[in-house]
């Protein structure tokens, strides 16, 4: 209802930028509301409700980008904020040493929506608390065969909307409704403790929690913990083959595919905070790693987090292939990345508040499968070790320098998944990593994820995930 | 739009409805930010918005909820929708507000009048730390300046409110000279007055000349001198952990630990509410009670957790003003100063190695505290107490209370931070820690 209420405000602030002198305009309005239920340690917290309404308008004036922000939604606040944009980018100009433009990307007239079988209005706090009672009765007071001292399980229900246009015009209208479950959980066993980060999501109504089987992941983690606790052992050292599972695969392909090749961190655009990266605007066709190495990043997966069929700069989004069989194939692009580049954009601008701008995110970031089944994948390896999870990871600002720490993970001998080791660390550069790809399985799976970047931070909500990927003859160590 | 007016509004509505205890917590916002990068303006963004927050209370039923949509005739169908929302809540771990009317009047500290208006300036500023850059040796930078009023206003259903309001102006700037050489600068202030992009920019370049030629280092256990920046970083997750809410939660490395010594005898960190330089908190906390100083590590001892209303009684003390209604957390950290200048922590070092920017920090476990973090920009060698070259490619790794317990020597001089991987100010000195594990990648 608000933003019917509000597109007549969106259109007559891109005229108003215009006539006060902007070449180009877009105005945005989102409105997103959000409801969450938390159960720490099995008691009940109060139930948190947040809605934030506005709208941001971004502007490019002498060559320069201007963008202003509001929740007051009065006609005259709005037109005044638009001509503050355009104010923004002329006083700022002087310190343009390249002017900004934008690529001819078709403008999208759309109105696009997440599916949903069971409407996310429906998640009120009652709701949200019995799933989290479910997940509570299988893993509290040690039923999941171990001490949990340290429950935090919080749900959340969100649905962001949004009226896009721009003076290109484009205009878009979209409902995203979203389901995600953060869970963060410590394990005891005598003096050692073990602690997992969970997190699940996807793009629909309440019928997510039963597609992802959040009640039952969650408990099967839970076991697990009490393993790794009970029966890891010193992992092997020195070099080994490496089985890294869908969530390993998620991640690396995530942090040393995607990131470095956003092409606003390859122009320097976030070197102050996010880093640049360690390719440059002429790596495309670099070889980064072996013919078996395959990345992609896709904002078309439906009931996927990152599920953004049309970005905020009004363009149809594409799958990018980041890297093809070794190659750096493509970069993810907005619609001023793309023009430096020379070519069109591929969609991947998005913002996750109306006081935020739109800069290049990732969507869902994975590992493109191979043809082996799991099984046939570990009879593959003499001697090794099965990452199944991680805990502790970062990576260097260029994307190049990364460390994966395991909580489950397995050795592998002579082709057999062996007993459980404890703590293995997969500390490498992106270039051994993907040079290592020998072999990919068939099994997809996805984790949701909340990716960071932007000044101010926006914490986009993404997917990673891929394939089991083994990776030969790589130098180990342990934590 | 007065923000009084709209807690009142919040506020006597929850109270004709019959809500026990109400909150309404009101802030507005105006951020003036320029970023550049490769020494050329990518954006100037300006955003006006308000919020309101309110927390209901019946019967131990709790909720709270926020809003943007700040018209009179909202905010009332809100708080009703909220009060409705109750009936179908369990009862929760509450505590009643107490039973005390608190008159607040805003602090001057942390308000600086000439920033509110600071906006038509920041090419210039931006301009100035560019052109300090280049001049020390960078030769590209990137960066950001944000200048930010923020205005608070509370009304209890006890009878307590006031208002408070805060000024901040940052600078975080990067200048590279080659490849893998990065400098950075910083200065953060509360009033325009302390605003230095000059010598944020100069330091910037000047480490991005000094890391030309840089190599990667052996790995092993280095003493380690951690810049205000760094430390401040690292700091900051000790404040997270002295949360109540986390030890509770069970992600913090203090947990049993009251009373024990947690770091080395010289370490010592406050929390404050509001402070003189201090660039975040306020005088009041989301519960309506009144900020102050809180010891939290005195002489290296863990003295308190930060507590709200709840957690306090949980432990059986009381609100600390961390409030925070479900979690608390710090407002502004310092860390005591230390009698050490920069030259003499740098002749301590036999084998050591000098880190003045870090991000990634992440941990294998908040409860026991095992971590590592990711150095860029200025690092250096050094041997026999002197800087010997320039080192990058590595990453740092420690258990914090390890860490902490093994500070050698703090400096004199200390720097606010507040940036991109530091979101609650801190007062922070150099730090000398022995034993801290460097590794890089295994190839």
């Amino acid at each position: 209802m608000k933003l019917q209420e509000g597109k007549q405000l969106a259109e007559a602030a891109v005229s108003r930028a215009l006539s006060a002198g902007a070449t180009y305009a877009e105005a945005r309005l989102q409105n997103t509301r959000g409801r969450q239920f938390i159960l720490k340690n099995g008691e009940s917290q109060p139930s948190f409700f947040a809605e934030g309404y506005g709208i941001g308008i971004r502007v490019i004036s002498r060559g320069a980008l201007g963008f202003a922000a509001t929740n007051e939604m009065k006609p005259k606040l709005v037109s005044g904020l638009a001509e503050k944009a355009v104010k923004l980018a002329k006083a700022s100009a002087p310190l343009l040493k390249k002017k900004i433009t934008f690529d001819s990307s078709k403008a999208v007239k759309r109105r696009w929506s997440a599916p949903e079988n069971v409407k996310i209005e429906n998640a009120d706090a009652g709701w949200l608390r019995k799933v989290l009672l479910d997940i509570e009765d299988r893993i509290g007071n040690g039923r999941a065969g171990v001490k949990l001292p340290g429950r935090f399980l919080a749900l959340g229900a969100e649905l962001e909307e949004k009226y896009y246009v721009n003076s290109d015009g484009a205009k878009v209208e979209a409902r995203l409704p979203r389901i995600g479950f953060f869970g963060s959980l410590t394990a005891l066993e005598g003096a050692a403790s073990a602690q997992r980060f969970i997190q699940q999501g996807e793009t629909g109504g309440l019928e997510v929690v039963k597609r992802v089987r959040l009640v039952e992941k969650v408990e099967e983690e839970v076991k697990t913990m009490g393993k790794v606790l009970r029966t890891a052992v010193k992992p092997p050292t020195g070099t080994v083959d490496v089985v890294m599972s869908p969530e390993l695969s998620g991640i690396a392909a995530h942090e040393s595919v995607g990131h470095p090749q956003e092409a606003d961190r390859v122009l320097g655009r976030e070197g102050a905070q996010a880093g640049e990266s360690y390719l440059k605007a002429d790596s495309l066709g670099r070889k980064i790693g072996s013919p078996e190495a395959n990345v992609s990043d896709d904002p078309n997966i439906l009931h996927s987090m990152g599920y953004t069929p049309v970005d905020d700069e009004g363009v149809a989004a594409k799958k990018r292939r980041l890297i093809k069989n070794g190659v750096i194939n493509e970069f993810l692009q907005n619609r001023a990345t793309s023009a430096e580049f020379g070519l069109e954009s591929n969609g991947a601008s998005r913002s996750v508040s109306f006081d935020r701008e739109p800069i290049i995110r990732m969507s869902n970031t994975f590992v493109e499968p191979g043809d082996y089944s799991t099984e046939e994948l570990v009879k593959e390896v003499k001697h090794g070790v099965f990452f199944k999870t991680f805990t502790e990871w970062n990576i260097d600002d260029k994307r190049f320098n990364q460390r994966y720490v395991a909580l489950e993970a397995y050795s592998i001998e002579k082709g057999e998944v062996g007993v459980m080791v404890k703590a293995p660390v997969l500390e490498i550069t992106t270039e051994r990593l993907w040079g290592s790809v020998k072999a990919r399985s068939k099994n997809m799976e996805f984790e949701a994820a909340t990716c960071g970047k932007g000044d101010p931070s926006q914490g986009a909500p993404v997917w990673t995930g891929g394939p089991e990927t083994l990776l030969t003859g790589i130098k180990l160590g342990a934590r | 739009m007065d923000l009084g007016d709209l807690n009142e509004d919040a506020v006597s509505t929850a109270r004709k409805l019959g809500a026990e205890d109400s909150i309404a917590l009101t802030a507005r916002v105006n951020d003036r930010m320029i970023r550049f990068a490769n020494s050329s303006v990518t954006t100037a963004n300006q955003v006006d918005e308000a919020e309101l927050m309110v927390y209901l209370a019946k019967d131990r039923k709790r909720a709270i909820a926020s809003t943007s949509n700040l018209d009179s005739a909202n905010v009332k169908s809100f708080v009703r929708d909220l009060f409705a929302s109750l009936k179908g809540l369990p009862e929760s771990e509450y505590v009643p507000l107490p039973d005390r009317k608190v008159k607040y009047r805003p602090s001057t500290l942390g308000f600086d009048r000439k920033l509110v208006d600071v906006g038509e300036e920041l090419p210039e500023l931006a301009k100035t730390a560019i052109s300090a850059s280049l001049a020390a040796g960078g030769k590209r930078s990137a960066g950001v300046i944000d200048a930010a009023t923020v205005s608070y206003a509370i009304l209890t259903s006890t009878g307590t409110d006031g208002s408070d309001a805060r000024t901040s102006i940052t600078l975080n700037i990067r200048s590279f000279a080659e490849k893998d050489a990065s400098g950075h600068g910083l200065s953060c202030s509360s009033t325009l007055s302390g605003f230095d992009p000059e010598e944020a920019g100069r330091r910037a370049g000047t480490d991005a000349k000094k890391m030309r030629g840089a190599s990667e280092p052996e790995a092993g256990a280095y003493q380690v001198l951690l810049s205000p920046t760094v430390a401040a970083n690292i700091v900051e997750t000790v404040g997270s952990a002295a949360s109540a809410f986390s030890v509770d939660a069970g992600t913090s490395f203090l947990t049993e630990k009251l009373g024990k010594n947690v770091a080395a005898e010289s370490f010592s960190l406050t929390d404050h509410g509001t402070v003189k330089g201090g660039l975040g908190g306020r005088i009041f906390d989301d519960e309506g009670t009144q900020t102050k100083s809180i010891p939290i590590i005195q002489k290296g001892e863990l003295r308190t957790y930060l507590h709200n209303l709840t957690t306090a009684e949980k432990w059986k003390t009381k609100s600390t003003g961390s409030a925070g209604l479900v979690s608390p957390h710090g407002w502004n950290y310092e860390v005591g100063a230390g009698d050490s200048s920069y030259d003499e922590m740098v002749r301590e070092m036999k084998k050591g190695i000098i880190l003045t920017s870090n991000w990634y920090t992440r941990f294998k476990n908040y409860r026991t505290g095992e971590f590592s973090t990711v150095p860029r920009d200025g690092a250096y060698l050094v041997e026999h107490g002197k800087v010997t070259k320039p080192l990058k490619g590595m990453r740092a790794g420690d258990d914090l209370q390890r860490m902490f317990s093994s500070i050698r020597l703090l400096s004199k001089h200390r720097e606010w931070i507040e940036w991109w991987e530091v979101d609650t100010p801190t007062l922070c000195p150099w730090l000398l820690v022995d034993g801290v594990k460097i590794t890089r990648a295994y190839e």
